[in-house]
């Protein structure tokens, strides 16, 4: 049965699914390397991110620091006085009440390790250690100490930094003093440091993945505006930005699809313009094809030189006539408006049908080979473009490739491809891709201005791609250009 | 037994264009035909029931009553065969030229010679290897001879051109026949043919023949081969 299609299927537009598996090739590359692709924008937006929220933590894990080791030092200030307190009152009362000795007072005093216990009593200096004495105390401390006020400061001996804490004892030129190591605490700042820089500097890559991974989502409306000005770019000016609610992309999208929009009407008027003046050349070519075959039928009355130009007349009108046809129908294809005939198609048989059409025709006869498992095979197309698509490469390979050489029909898996051979030069690479464009003259080619228009591949390419499939040119592999359609075929159970 | 042959005599040419009508009148005279003019569709309707003609050439572009509406009106009263004068082969006027009820087309710009030859091919009657008085098809029973269908007594009204298709097709029943065997046996095409036009008119076909069109039993489709009447 045939069905009709109202517009051909526009050309597959890259999906964004295609552009997401894109990006997951790039992230893996990305991992792999540790490298952030800088020149994209989701690169540099990973980037600034990581950078701004790199810094915060940092920020945050100084002030962190800061807060702690004022924290811990306070502590410890005051944990130390108590402790001197302690102990200076239990001196007092030791030296008061038992009558012991300073040195065995002094011994006795429950002190943390390392800590070093002073006794001072009218100028008279006792130390309950043999290294650090009166000289690692300074004057200032001393004085203050022994004025009746409590007091401490940091001091530095043999490159350790301690902790002197003084208390007044009752008597006047009485007092005593502890000595603290601070090693303890510099350790946990040290700690803490390393903790808080580690943790920072392990941050960083973690943000950077966090940063690519928010990004992809943020970002993935500037995929479709890129997949839809992909698609234009390729001809498909039917695409459009969908901003699926999304407030931030909505001006854009409007933007973008109003100049689509612009420019979809502008290609369309401008198609359409060349189509109708190919349409309304198509009523006086009939009058002119008419009159012409009833001046033939009298040419046997005319002069030679008449005969002559009714021959050149009837040459022309031929050429004008597949001019004006080729014209109208790829300016159709072009307005969009073309419609697609879809029917089974036996292509082997239609491959057949157009070689006898060409002897029909008289032209020079070429063998055909069809594959024993593409003999029967029936495709959903479009008999008359694809009639059009094989008689064009035939054309072809009749006035641009030196003669036809031989067709052949083959199955893919899912496809099936017609090869069309010559016996020409073949295509050179540089020109394979441009010369299924409009009026494509190859510089290097045979092709001459009387040959053709230079539609017929553009026809070709036209056609093929409307019913789904592909058309490219290599060498063939006796030397010449190989055309080759490939079409799709569907999978019948 | 050969061909039944009807010379056609008489051709009515639809057409506002004057030079085209006046090309195609002189071509189609030098061919031996009678040619009538219409210079829009109305005079042509109005022409079609004065005269009974063998052909009707119809442009589908004409300025007021279109050539589909000229066509549907032509068909409510007459079987003549209608070949339209389409301005493109690749678009819809072609189908839906073809479902309006027309037999066949030519495109423009029309070629005098491809054009007698369209006129030929349709004014020829069924032709009958073995003239066969009548052909049962289920309930139908076909006269060749006389060109009528009938079902249980009542007469179809076929045009010629379903006429023939469903003789063909009936001709040798259980036997595929592709689109372009039924091109050249019905429509006399050799390697031109449009493939829309068996399909436009089996489908056609279809309306009258079949109890429910849209599950054919008298003609039945074989994917990618053709269509055949069951055996």
């Amino acid at each position: 049965m045939t069905t009709t299609r109202s517009r051909p299927q526009p050309a597959p537009a890259p999906d964004l699914e295609e552009l997401d598996r894109e990006q997951a090739r790039g992230e893996r590359r990305w991992a792999w390397r540790w490298r952030v692709p800088v020149h994209t924008l989701r690169g540099r937006a990973t980037l600034a991110f990581t950078v701004v929220t790199s810094v915060l933590c940092a920020v945050l894990a100084v002030a962190v620091w800061v807060a702690v080791s004022q924290y811990l030092l306070v502590q410890r200030e005051r944990a130390t006085l108590v402790q001197t307190a302690a102990n200076g009152a239990q001196v007092q009362r030791a030296l008061g009440t038992e009558g012991l000795s300073v040195p065995q007072v002094l011994a006795q005093l429950p002190r943390e390790t390392g800590s070093v216990s002073l006794y001072v009593d009218d100028g008279e200096w006792l130390t309950s250690s043999l290294s650090i004495g009166r000289d690692d105390l300074p004057d200032a401390l001393a004085e203050t100490v022994l004025s009746g006020t409590p007091a401490r400061q940091r001091i530095a001996v043999q490159g350790e930094t301690l902790m002197a804490v003084g208390i007044p004892l009752t008597n006047l030129d009485e007092a005593y003093f502890e000595i603290y190591p601070l090693e303890e605490l510099d350790n946990t700042y040290r700690v803490l440091a390393a903790v808080l820089t580690l943790s920072v500097a392990g941050l960083v890559p973690l943000l950077l993945s966090v940063g690519w991974w928010v990004t992809g989502p943020a970002l993935r409306p500037l995929n479709r505006i890129a997949a839809a000005a992909a698609s234009i770019a390729e001809g498909d000016l039917s695409a459009r930005i969908d901003s699926r609610g999304d407030p931030a992309l909505a001006p854009i999208a409007t933007s973008f699809n109003h100049t689509v929009a612009a420019l979809e009407a502008r290609v369309r008027t401008d198609a359409r313009f060349a189509a109708d003046v190919s349409h309304e050349l198509r009523s006086p070519l009939t009058a002119m094809l008419g009159a012409l075959d009833l001046v033939e039928a009298a040419a046997d009355d005319l002069p030679p030189d008449g005969q002559e130009g009714v021959a050149v007349l009837r040459a022309e009108m031929h050429r004008f006539e597949r001019l004006v046809a080729d014209l109208l129908e790829i300016s159709r294809a072009d307005a969009g408006n073309a419609d697609l005939v879809v029917e089974e198609v036996r292509l082997a048989a239609l491959v057949q049908e157009a070689l006898a059409r060409r002897r029909l025709a008289g032209r020079d006869d070429a063998p055909v080979h069809v594959d024993a498992d593409a003999s029967d095979v029936v495709i959903d197309a479009d008999k008359r473009r694809l009639e059009r698509v094989l008689g064009n490469l035939m054309d072809n390979a009749d006035k641009h490739g030196g003669g036809l050489t031989g067709v052949t029909v083959a199955r893919g898996e899912d496809t099936v491809c017609v090869m069309v051979d010559d016996a020409g030069p073949g295509v050179p690479e540089e020109e394979r891709a441009r010369v299924f464009d409009r009026f494509a003259r190859g510089a290097g080619s045979i092709r001459t201005r009387t040959e053709g228009a230079g539609l017929g591949l553009a026809l070709v390419a036209r056609h093929v791609h409307a019913m789904g499939g592909t058309v490219t040119v290599d060498q063939s592999p006796s030397g010449g250009a190989r055309f080759t359609v490939v079409l799709p075929v569907e999978i019948t159970p | 037994m050969g061909t039944l042959l009807v010379v056609p005599r008489s051709v009515l040419i639809i057409e506002d264009d004057p030079r085209i009508r006046r090309i195609l009148q002189m071509t189609l005279q030098r061919e031996g035909l009678e040619v009538t003019e219409a210079e829009s569709g109305e005079s042509g309707l109005a022409r079609v029931g004065e005269h009974e003609f063998d052909v009707v050439l119809l442009d589908l572009m004409l300025p007021g009553m279109d050539g589909f509406e000229v066509c549907r009106e032509i068909r409510r009263s007459s079987n003549v065969p209608i070949i339209m004068v389409t301005a493109r082969a690749d678009s819809h006027d072609v189908v839906a030229g073809l479902e309006a009820g027309a037999d066949d087309y030519v495109s423009k710009p029309v070629v005098a010679k491809e054009l007698s030859a369209r006129i030929r091919a349709l004014a020829r009657r069924t032709r009958a290897p073995e003239p066969r008085l009548r052909i049962t098809v289920g309930d139908l029973e076909i006269a060749p001879q006389e060109g009528t269908v009938t079902r249980g007594g009542q007469a179809l009204n076929l045009t010629r051109t379903e006429f023939r298709l469903l003789c063909e097709l009936a001709e040798e029943p259980g036997r595929v026949m592709s689109r372009e065997e039924l091109l050249e046996r019905v429509w006399g095409y050799d390697y031109f043919g449009d493939s829309r036009l068996v399909d436009v008119h089996v489908r056609r076909l279809r309306k009258k023949v079949e109890h429910d069109p849209g599950q054919p039993t008298v003609v039945t489709t074989v994917r990618g081969m053709g269509y055949r009447i069951p055996a």
